[in-house]
């Protein structure tokens, strides 16, 4: 594998009251992209409050005490900034990217709502946003074909009452459930300097950076940092789980699941590979044998989505050509995985996988933004925020023998849950 | 929408804010310039040299319109395209993928209305044994009937993947309704069902015979090339293409289509999907930069007109926009998004309500904002290899020339109020949009027609 490019400069800092500041200058162009990410997730909810970090999300774009309702996002895109904010199982991150002029004022809105968000929250916005993120559950989910099969898999490879055992978006019964008061306590619980990690990255100077995050964030108290769920590792699938349902879709599909090992482990990242040569991109064994060869699918992949904690998550699918009786398509899936797993990724697939992998991260950290908010992930996730200079090089030295090792633990077609998702009648 | 206090006892610590800083000025930024050149056989080379960019990006522009394809065959283009990393004469079948997947590229085409792109993306420790790749894919594919017939069975399933999808069935009518039926873009850029079912080997391989060729093509490469010359690199694997036989087809003129209104029954969908606009203008048309302002104010922006009544008021969706859609000439504008079943009829009486700026002209702040954002915005989104050759390939193919994107901010800067106003009116006449909408017809057509909306027709699925 040839070498990358020259490592990131990232200067890491903690303020008194905690709040972990990595500063990385790049002066390609005069941007500066500012992400925050707050150590919690939909694995931080409580039963019954399921989809709340990310309600919550929506909350914190409602005011703050000197931030009128919505103009966190108004003031900073006539900044000229792009603005968002995702919630996840492992993080809620806050981010915009605008020219270096507005760093200043990005740093004051952040700083602004994480010391008096619940100054502003009424009930009456509370209200209007819960409103919001069920339209968004309607549009992103309960709207679309499979649109349920995220929560059907996650159900089906955790127990109910595990971190990862629901999806971010939650239930529109939890959400109608949540109260101001149940807001006011996520705030006080979750919103803190010492449970996020702010990076700032673009045309910067590191002393300068930091003299302005001190000055808008330095004055916020600390707070008792929440525990996180434990960490405990559960073991693979038993291969006993499946389920059926039916929808109005337009073709029968099958999906396949399993527990992994949680990420920031050789043993995440081994699987993570053999889930490309199995499923990522048209050179996979899936896509080969049942798209190209047998053609019974329409289309057949397999990802690995990588969690901390505990465990992470893998699953395999393939959706039905028309007319393919869906046994026949499970069958030729499961002979596929049978087969990788006993005689394992051929050299050239390891390289492949390696090199595929080479050039999305590559890409993903040729952006200020992007590169901004993997330092706060691995920061947040794994304790540093160098790994973004040193994963290539941990991805390039698996060997066969940790992906054979890897497999053995935990992968397998004994070991799966399975999903069939069959056409309405 | 609440009033937050100025002050007042803080939820944690007593936080006292500093004051709401000034932004100041942005620095200077223009879209990079371009070497440009000719090959050997008249293809036009761009390059465009950006330190630090690991991944190069390589777009093949192909004077192709789609308004090329025979009627009969339409999605012919995408099929043909979408064949040629299936094999090539020297790496016959899935050899070539395997190949190309091993040196870490990624190989992809782009089909719009105004041609075909072929696109690489590979780190640069790579380029040279990927360039060599990339030019067989577009040269000497095998094409073979095989995997066009799979290609077909692929293709006529994401049609009815998204018919299945409300969204996607929303854009697709509105296209077929604000365009005329003889207008190339009135359907789907990738075939309707009936044509691409008719594609086969023997038609995919004449397409891509007759016009796949160097004249009038472009090619645009962006990265960091570290010691590797890519004028060599270029004329050493596309300066020898050549095609005799290589036809080439104006590109075409789109033409609007009568107002329409209708409602695509979904039996009990949850929410319903809206497209709410007419035919437009494209980027070369002299309103175009007063509209883009205009169209920013009204349902661009977060606080847009629209979204901040219709998200951040009402809580009726997730998010509401209007937007300009151009094509290489004409185009069109629209009001899109979904909202829930039981408040759409309020959704579009509102919208209708808040795009009428008569009485309500847009004003310095809307225009101030809207430029500081496209101006903002830009070194952001052109700051990767391939958000760069991607721009660089659509001024080709829609012929906008290099200085596009700095010219195009300059002249949003001259925006006035009065001028996006104006640019605004003479597009967009509410009594006149056409309105597509798909969901539960039950609970949605008579409201709609309480509205005015008389000549609403209800679409119900076969069977």
């Amino acid at each position: 594998m040839p070498s990358g490019p020259a490592a990131y400069p990232i200067s890491q800092h903690v303020l008194d009251n905690g709040l972990r500041v990595l500063v990385s200058p790049d002066h390609g162009a005069p941007v500066v992209a500012v992400n925050l990410w707050y150590d919690v997730g939909s694995r931080d909810e409580e039963a019954g409050r399921t989809g709340f970090a990310h309600l919550f999300e929506h909350v914190m774009f409602q005011g703050s005490a000197n931030v009128a309702s919505g103009a966190h996002i108004g003031l900073l895109q006539a900044a000229g900034a792009s603005v968002n904010a995702t919630t996840w199982f492992d993080r809620t991150n806050y981010f915009e990217t605008l020219p270096v002029g507005g760093l200043d004022l990005a740093l004051w809105l952040e700083a602004d709502r994480m010391g008096s968000l619940l100054d502003a929250l009424t009930e009456d916005n509370l209200n209007t946003q819960r409103e919001v993120v069920k339209e968004e559950k309607r549009q992103r989910y309960d709207n679309v074909p499979y649109g349920d099969v995220m929560q059907r898999l996650n159900s089906l490879t955790f127990p109910a009452d595990h971190p990862y055992g629901h999806t971010t978006i939650g239930s529109m019964a939890d959400l109608d459930a949540a109260s101001l008061a149940d807001a006011h306590a996520f705030f006080a619980r979750h919103y803190m300097p010492n449970n996020a990690v702010l990076s700032v990255v673009g045309d910067v100077e590191v002393d300068d950076a930091l003299a302005r995050v001190e000055r808008y964030f330095g004055g916020l108290a600390r707070g008792d940092a929440p525990p996180h769920p434990p960490r405990d590792v559960l073991g693979p699938l038993t291969g006993t789980e499946r389920e059926e349902t039916s929808a109005d879709v337009p073709a029968e599909a099958v999906y396949l699941a399993w527990r992994l090992p949680a990420r920031g482990t050789r043993a995440f990242d081994a699987l993570d590979l053999f889930f490309g040569v199995l499923g990522h991109g048209q050179t996979s064994r899936l896509h080969k044998a049942l798209v190209r060869d047998a053609e019974v699918a329409e289309s057949a992949g397999a990802a690995s989505t990588g969690l901390i904690g505990g465990n992470s998550f893998g699953y395999a699918y393939a959706r039905a050509r028309g007319g393919e009786d869906l046994a026949a398509v499970e069958e030729a899936l499961v002979a596929q995985i049978d087969r990788l797993e006993a005689e394992g990724p051929t050299d050239t697939e390891l390289k492949r996988a390696k090199a595929q992998y080479e050039r999305h991260w590559l890409h993903e950290l040729s952006r200020v933004d992007s590169r901004a908010d993997a330092l706060g992930e691995y920061a947040t996730l794994e304790g540093d925020p160098e790994l973004v200079n040193t994963r290539m090089a941990e991805v390039d030295a698996v060997t066969p023998d940790d992906v054979a090792s890897a497999v053995e633990e935990w992968f397998g077609s004994d070991r799966r849950a399975t999903l069939l998702y069959r056409k309405a009648a | 929408m609440s009033t937050p206090s100025t002050s007042g006892p803080s939820g944690r610590s007593g936080w006292h804010a500093a004051p709401q800083p000034d932004v100041a000025a942005p620095g200077a930024w223009s879209f990079p310039e371009p070497v440009v050149s000719t090959l050997g056989n008249g293809i036009e080379l761009v390059c465009f040299d950006l330190p630090g960019q690991q991944v190069v990006s390589a777009h093949l522009v192909l004077d192709t319109p789609l308004n090329g394809e025979e009627r009969e065959l339409e999605g012919v283009a995408t099929i043909a395209s979408r064949t040629l990393d299936e094999g090539t004469r020297n790496h016959p079948g899935e050899e070539f993928a395997e190949v190309l997947e091993t040196e870490g590229a990624g190989f992809g085409i782009e089909v719009s209305l105004s041609g075909v792109q072929a696109v690489l993306d590979v780190p640069v420790s790579h380029l040279e044994q990927a360039f060599a790749l990339f030019s067989e894919a577009v040269t000497q594919p095998e094409i073979a009937d095989a995997d066009v017939a799979r290609h077909v069975q692929i293709r006529l399933a994401q049609i009815e993947q998204a018919s299945a999808n409300s969204a996607q069935l929303a854009s697709t009518a509105f296209r077929e309704s604000v365009f005329d039926p003889d207008s190339r873009a009135s359907r789907m850029s990738g075939g309707e069902a009936e044509s691409v079912a008719r594609v086969d080997g023997a038609s995919a391989r004449r397409f891509h015979a007759e016009r796949f060729g160097p004249a009038g093509a472009s090619l645009v490469l962006a990265g960091d090339f570290g010691g590797l010359d890519p004028q060599e690199l270029a004329e050493r694997w596309f300066g020898g293409w050549a095609n005799d036989a290589q036809v080439r087809t104006p590109q075409e003129v789109a033409a609007p289509a009568p107002r329409r209104q209708v409602v695509l029954h979904r039996p009990g969908a949850v929410q319903a999907d809206v497209r709410y606009g007419g035919f437009g203008i494209d980027r070369l048309d002299p309103r175009w930069p007063a509209a883009s302002v205009a169209t920013y104010a009204m349902g661009g922006a977060f606080l847009s007109r629209l979204n901040a009544v219709l998200r951040e008021e009402k809580g009726y969706t997730y998010g509401v926009r209007m937007s300009l859609t151009p094509l290489r000439t004409a185009g069109s504008f629209a009001i899109g998004g979904s909202f829930r079943t039981d408040v759409l009829a309020d959704s579009v009486r509102l919208a209708r309500e808040l795009a009428d700026v008569r009485e309500r002209p847009f004003t310095a702040a809307e225009v101030a904002d809207a430029v500081t954002y496209s101006t903002g915005i830009s070194p952001l989104r052109y700051a990767t290899a391939d958000g760069v050759a991607d721009q660089a390939a659509v001024n080709r193919l829609v012929g906008l020339g290099d200085d596009y994107v700095t010219r195009n901010l300059a002249e949003l800067r001259a925006v006035t109020p009065e001028a996006a106003t104006e640019a605004y009116t003479s597009l967009i006449d509410v009594d006149a949009l056409t309105l597509v909408v798909v969901g539960d017809a039950d609970v949605i057509a008579d409201p709609l027609r309480e509205l005015g909306f008389d000549d609403l027709e209800v679409v119900r699925p076969e069977g």
